[in-house]
């Protein structure tokens, strides 16, 4: 980008945002301390090896005072503060100090993410609390752990006043990620999917860590409120006009495409399911995945420093959509079908960032963390019901059961909305939102971007109701999943319905579901205080223009209405009315020579994980092999042993001195005291050559 | 008598291995445990007392009276800033841990291992406290002994052919940084020639480090730093070890025992980085930035081959072994970007690797003695074994990893944005490295993960998996799980680590003073040879 465009940009970049210049309340930090105390509570209950649910309870409560807190923090709010705990960072040289301290930098970007993240993360604690209770005095103290750490590094990462904070909370929730998806640590496919998410998540981290350095390098600081003064005031060095500050928004990019599973790192997402299924809810659905959003908000007045960075956040986060939702259609494990749901979805999520309506975005992510924590919740109860039973083939006619009304029901309201049906959805609003913007929005190719999203909604809206039409409607059957317990081994299995915590969790969060449809203003609101509102002008201008079709935000409601109620139209006739058919529909194409590869290329994902295996892995892997026997025979063996050798070999050459005649051996003496005489005295001329040659001029 | 105070820290370990000889073998882990324990309490308190820790100054300057070599310039001086005492902090700490952490690993010929022990305690303090060339080789090589008879009696199976190339392969290394030093004092000696009445002269030598580090600084010519500079080089670099210089570290390693292989990767290595901290830098400003990119070139090098290596490893203490070389490639990173974040991160990896790999060498000697296997081929999913020890072995790899909030993390963003911003226009401390040196240097974080979550993923987790146990060495078997002692080993290490991940502020500031001192030279040094290349350029 060249400074003429930089210059045509500042207007944009001085939209004013307030920049925090005040201290917040102290009593703040607490939101951070209760999840640690709580760690080091569920610590001392797995050290004490407590048998009953008292972490748990723990989690719960410090979790819910970390959540009021929040929720005081909010009311009390007036203008963005920074709040500050401890020092961490803060080494200084000539007249310089690189700083970073355990401090909160809160404005409303920081407050709409707590208040989801602290909220959720309690009832979903709350939750756990019964879902994991056959694991009471083995794993319980160690999950609840996981869980607290997760949303003290959650916390952190969302209330951080600077980078290298947002950076510990980053790899933080990553790693309570590794730690939670590994919980059942026996099980090899666990741990293999805990190290892949850890791993990939780590290549997103390298490019956040350079994205670090860069702007420390670039502005001087790394602490936001001066970052956002500089950029506001266009001050930063001159040689920051230059490359480096604009490499800043795709490293970025690339972070949050790690932790938020875009592509083309979106690969250890479907495999995180290995975890219990309220960290998927939590962690792999409603929050940390998110992360990469809030990045891109908070960040968002660096993002506009070049201009084909926000096309890019687009374009990758609406081909993500149309891609995982292809893999979802054929999918069978409906933990993985949402799986790949949440990977598109945050792909309408970055499309929205993109297309700089990072409110659109922003309502999306809130009202995504709703529906689609009631849909793992829900698939949880069922995994819980049935032995572990995952697959949408074995089990059906769930809402006609005894004990499943509320679990049936609570899935089809989010169902619903996660496939966008109209009006009585939050689904439907927040999406609309950012499909309206892809078609009113000028840049390359940004039509075609609006239908590939036009398009998602429709796979969307019949990828959701399969699920729902295969396991919660039609007759009566079901096959218990292999982790019978004790209980079931003799006789007849039988279901065992969620009690009354479960019930009441999938309710609480429903409403919320509900009531997130009417605060789209307010999340507008919200964000327009906020680090990200520097994309809120660009909004604005695409509003010009007359006439109903020519605005798309007069349009969009109907079109994607209509979509999502064809998708689920399609859904209702493949899955419940003629079930068949889906099967002679896939037999169909299996049979056509021409289209045999694509059910069997989106049932295989695409087989993106095996390019990425033979690409990437495969060879490093073969290198770590050849290094290693290269390091082992040639350089130590051959290279190392044989410089050792010369001496020998040299030896070896005055070895008939050494014959045991004793004339010989006066000779060599006489002939030693005359090469130590000539030494003596040819030394010194010897080392003023030496110091001659070595030392050149002073 | 000034001078007993430092000295004592040699003398009290000395004097416990003169105790030892003495005393009945069931007594000697006491006594080893007492003498390193006082010591340890001893070196609190000179640390404590220390009143240069703000200000880069030396302090604890003192010599050892009439030894009978001052006319050839060669003293027993002492003296300590804030670098050297942190480096003593750090031995003193891990020397007693390894005595209590050997109590039931050996069994054979004990009053000589823990006299050792001791002995190698005085030596590598020595070399922290030394002020005078000759004093600090001595204590330098000294140290080989000890770790010498350490690996080939109480070693593994292939412990003759790992201890010989250990000895040989660092004593060529450092014989040539000696030939690189004396040539200093050399050219000191006879620029500083007294001339006498009558018409001759005489050299008039000092050994003193101050003294020619300046004089190095001030005087030598850029022919001649860089030919110092590579001598020097030959003996550090050994001692880091860097690529290719290593291939002694993962033979060593494997075969020593448990307590050999903490010492060596906590301390022997960082004599080789506090060597470039002590000499190279300061002493050959001229060469070591034209040399820069070159070194930084070697340790990236490093970082990545050894981190492959690492991540297709079957032994356990090969690969922490290779891990070792990998991280302080970092290390020596830092020190040539030649700016204070850079020097920061630096010194602080020295005290975090010396905690972090020290206590994974400790848990894998812990697997060692209950199963006589450090294979990972047949170990695997301990955590069902013995969930203690789990914790702690994900604990440390976590630290290693450079997991935010414990200490690796913090040294290593230091080292990698000081080589970020190491750019020769930068404008308060430029330099010669820069962004794409820090990129690729970060791989290693990503290599890092790869390596040390394959190796926790086998050996901690996945199904359980062990050896058919042989029966131990020694009569009495340790329980499944680590016993109290094995924790107290471990926990000062653990609490460390969470406690500098949290707080590296005092340590950066003790440093501060310290580390811009020994930088004064270089921001105008690069700005001329960059100068001079755009010249030529």
């Amino acid at each position: 980008m060249t400074l003429a465009t930089l210059a045509m940009l500042a207007p944009r970049l001085a939209h004013e945002f307030p920049v925090a210049d005040a201290a917040g309340p102290e009593w703040a930090a607490w939101i951070l301390w209760l999840p640690a105390l709580s760690t080091v509570l569920c610590g001392m209950c797995a050290a004490l090896r407590v048998r009953n649910k008292l972490p748990a309870w723990i989690t719960v409560s410090l979790l819910s005072g970390s959540f009021i807190l929040t929720a005081m923090l909010f009311a009390g709010y007036e203008q963005p503060v920074t709040i500050h705990l401890v020092d961490w960072f803060g080494i200084t040289w000539s007249d310089t100090t690189f700083v970073a301290n355990f401090a909160f930098y809160v404005d409303r970007l920081t407050l709409l993410w707590m208040l989801f993240v602290t909220g959720l993360g309690t009832l979903i604690a709350l939750y756990a609390g019964e879902y994991m209770e056959g694991d009471v005095g083995a794993g319980y103290s160690r999950f609840f752990a996981g869980i607290s750490v997760f949303l003290f590094a959650m916390t952190a990462l969302v209330m951080a006043d600077n980078l290298l904070m947002l950076y510990l909370g980053w790899e933080g929730v990553g790693f309570a990620s590794y730690w939670l998806i590994g919980y059942y640590y026996r099980k090899p496919s666990a741990v293999a999917a805990a190290k892949k998410a850890f791993i990939v998540n780590r290549i997103g981290d390298l490019g956040l860590a350079l994205a670090v350095y860069l702007t420390w390098h670039a502005f001087g600081t790394v602490q936001y409120a001066e970052l956002f003064a500089a950029v506001q005031a266009n001050d930063f060095s001159a040689e920051a006009g230059g490359w480096s500050v604009q490499a800043i928004p795709f490293l970025l990019m690339l972070a949050a495409f790690g932790k938020s599973a875009q592509l083309p790192l979106y690969v250890w997402l479907p495999d995180a399911m290995e975890g219990p299924t309220p960290v998927s809810a939590l962690i792999h659905a409603a929050t940390m995945v998110t992360a990469g959003v809030f990045l891109l908000c908070r960040m968002f007045p660096l993002m506009v420093l070049n201009e084909l960075a926000l096309p890019v956040v687009a374009w990758v986060g609406g081909l993500t959509a149309l891609f995982a939702a292809s893999i979802a259609m054929a999918q069978h494990d409906i933990k993985r079908i949402f799986a790949y749901s949440t990977i598109s979805q945050l792909g309408y999520m970055f499309l929205g960032v993109g297309l700089f309506t990072t409110a659109g975005a922003a309502y999306h992510v809130f009202t995504h963390a709703f529906f689609k924590a009631v849909l793992f919740l829900t698939a949880g109860a069922v995994m819980h019901g049935f032995a572990g039973q995952i697959d949408l083939r074995k089990v059906s006619g769930l809402r006609h059961m005894p004990g499943w009304r509320v679990t049936s029901y609570t899935m089809l309201y989010a169902c619903m909305c996660l496939a966008g049906v109209p009006l009585v959805t939050n689904g439907f609003w927040s999406k609309d939102a950012i499909m309206a913007e892809a078609f009113a929005a000028v840049g390359p190719g940004y039509t075609a971007l609006a239908i590939i999203a036009l398009v998602t909604a429709l796979l969307t809206a019949y990828y959701t109701f399969r699920v729902w039409f295969r396991v919660c409607a039609g007759p009566v059957h079901y096959e218990p999943g292999l982790e019978q317990h004790g209980d079931a081994a003799g006789g007849a299995f039988h279901p065992r319905p969620p009690r009354l915590v479960i019930n009441l969790v999938l309710l609480t969060i429903s409403a919320g579901a509900v009531a997130s449809i009417f605060c789209a203003e307010w999340i507008n609101g919200m964000i327009e205080g906020s680090t990200a509102a520097g994309g809120l002008p660009a909004v604005h201008e695409a509003h010009e223009g007359a006439g109903v079709w020519s605005d798309p935000h007069a349009w969009m409601p109907y079109v994607a209405g209509a979509v999502g109620l064809v998708g689920i139209a399609i859904a209702w006739y493949l899955h419940l009315a003629n079930r068949t058919a889906a099967d002679d529909l896939k037999r169909a194409l299996q049979g056509n020579v021409v289209s045999a590869w694509l059910p069997r290329a989106m049932e295989n994902k695409w087989y993106v994980d095996e390019l990425y295996h033979g690409l990437i892995r495969a060879p490093l892997w073969l290198l770590g092999h050849i290094l290693n026997l290269l390091d082992r025979y040639v350089l130590d063996m051959v290279i190392v042993d044989g410089v050792a050798r010369i001496p020998r070999m040299l030896g070896r050459g005055f070895q008939p001195l050494a014959n045991g005649v004793l004339q010989s051996y006066a000779v060599s003496m006489v002939g030693g005291v005359a090469l130590i005489a000539i030494l003596v005295f040819v030394m010194p001329e010897f080392l003023e050559m030496l110091n001659g040659w070595i030392g050149g001029a002073r | 008598m000034t001078w007993l105070w430092p000295a004592l820290l040699l003398l009290v370990p000395l004097a416990g291995a003169v105790a030892i000889m003495f005393a009945p073998a069931r007594q000697a882990k006491w006594i080893a445990l007492l003498a390193t324990t006082i010591t340890f309490v001893h070196s609190v308190i000179v640390a404590v007392a220390f009143e240069h820790w703000h200000d880069g100054g030396f302090d604890l300057e003192a010599v050892v009276p009439s030894l009978g070599m001052e006319s050839m310039g060669i003293a027993v001086r002492f003296g300590a800033d804030s670098v050297s005492l942190l480096l003593v902090l750090l031995t003193t700490l891990l020397v007693p841990l390894c005595v209590w952490g050997s109590f039931s690993a050996i069994s054979r010929r004990v009053k000589e291992y823990y006299g050792w022990l001791l002995v190698i305690e005085a030596a590598m303090v020595g070399v922290f406290l030394a002020r005078d060339v000759i004093f600090f080789y001595v204590c330098f090589e000294f140290t080989l002994i000890p770790m010498y008879f350490l690996i080939a009696i109480w070693g593994s199976s292939n412990r003759s052919r790992a201890c010989i190339k250990f000895f040989l392969f660092t004593f060529t290394g450092s014989l040539i940084a000696l030939a690189g030093l004396l040539y200093v004092a050399w050219q000191y000696a006879e620029i500083n020639a007294v001339f006498e009445p009558g018409g001759g002269s005489h050299l008039s030598w000092t050994f003193d480090i101050a003294t020619l580090t300046s004089f190095a600084a001030g005087t030598l010519s850029a022919s001649e730093q860089r030919w110092v500079l590579v001598a020097l080089m030959a003996g550090f670099a050994v001692k880091v070890p860097l690529f290719p210089l290593h291939t002694w570290l993962p033979l060593a390693h494997t075969e020593a025992p448990a307590a050999g292989s903490v010492l060596l990767a906590g301390v022997l290595l960082k004599l080789g980085t506090y060597g470039l901290y002590r000499f190279v830098l300061p002493m050959v400003p001229v060469a070591v930035v034209e040399y820069a990119p070159v070194i930084a070139v070697i340790s990236i090098i490093g970082i990545l081959y050894a981190a492959l290596i690492c991540w297709v490893q079957d032994d356990l203490k090969r690969l922490v072994a290779y891990s070792s070389v990998s991280h302080l490639g970092f290390c020596v990173l830092g020190l040539v970007a030649l700016n204070p974040l850079g020097a920061q991160g630096a010194v602080l990896y020295m005290i975090n690797h010396g905690l972090s790999t020290g206590a994974l060498f400790f848990l894998i000697g812990m697997i060692y003695e209950r199963y006589h296997s450090r294979d990972m081929a047949e170990l695997g999913g301990l955590a069902a074994r013995m969930p203690v020890w789990g914790f702690f072995m994900v604990f440390f790899t976590l630290a290693s990893v450079g997991l935010p909030g414990l200490n690796g993390f913090v040294s290593e963003m230091l080292c990698l944005i000081g080589t970020f911003t190491a750019s020769a226009t930068a404008e308060v401390y430029p330099g010669r490295l820069g962004p794409w040196y820090a990129a690729a240097a970060g791989v290693g974080m990503i290599f890092a993960a790869m390596y040390l979550l394959m190796m926790v993923g086998k050996v901690v987790f996945g199904p359980l998996k062990e050896p058919v146990v042989r029966e131990p060495a020694q009569g009495r078997a340790l329980p499944p799980d680590l016993c109290w002692r094995e924790i107290g080993v471990l926990i000062p290490l653990a609490v460390l680590c969470l406690y500098l991940g949290f707080q590296p502020k005092p340590v950066t500031d003790a440093a501060a003073g310290s580390i811009e001192t020994m930088l004064s030279a270089y921001p105008q040094e690069v700005r001329r040879y960059v100068a001079r290349e755009s010249a030529d350029g």
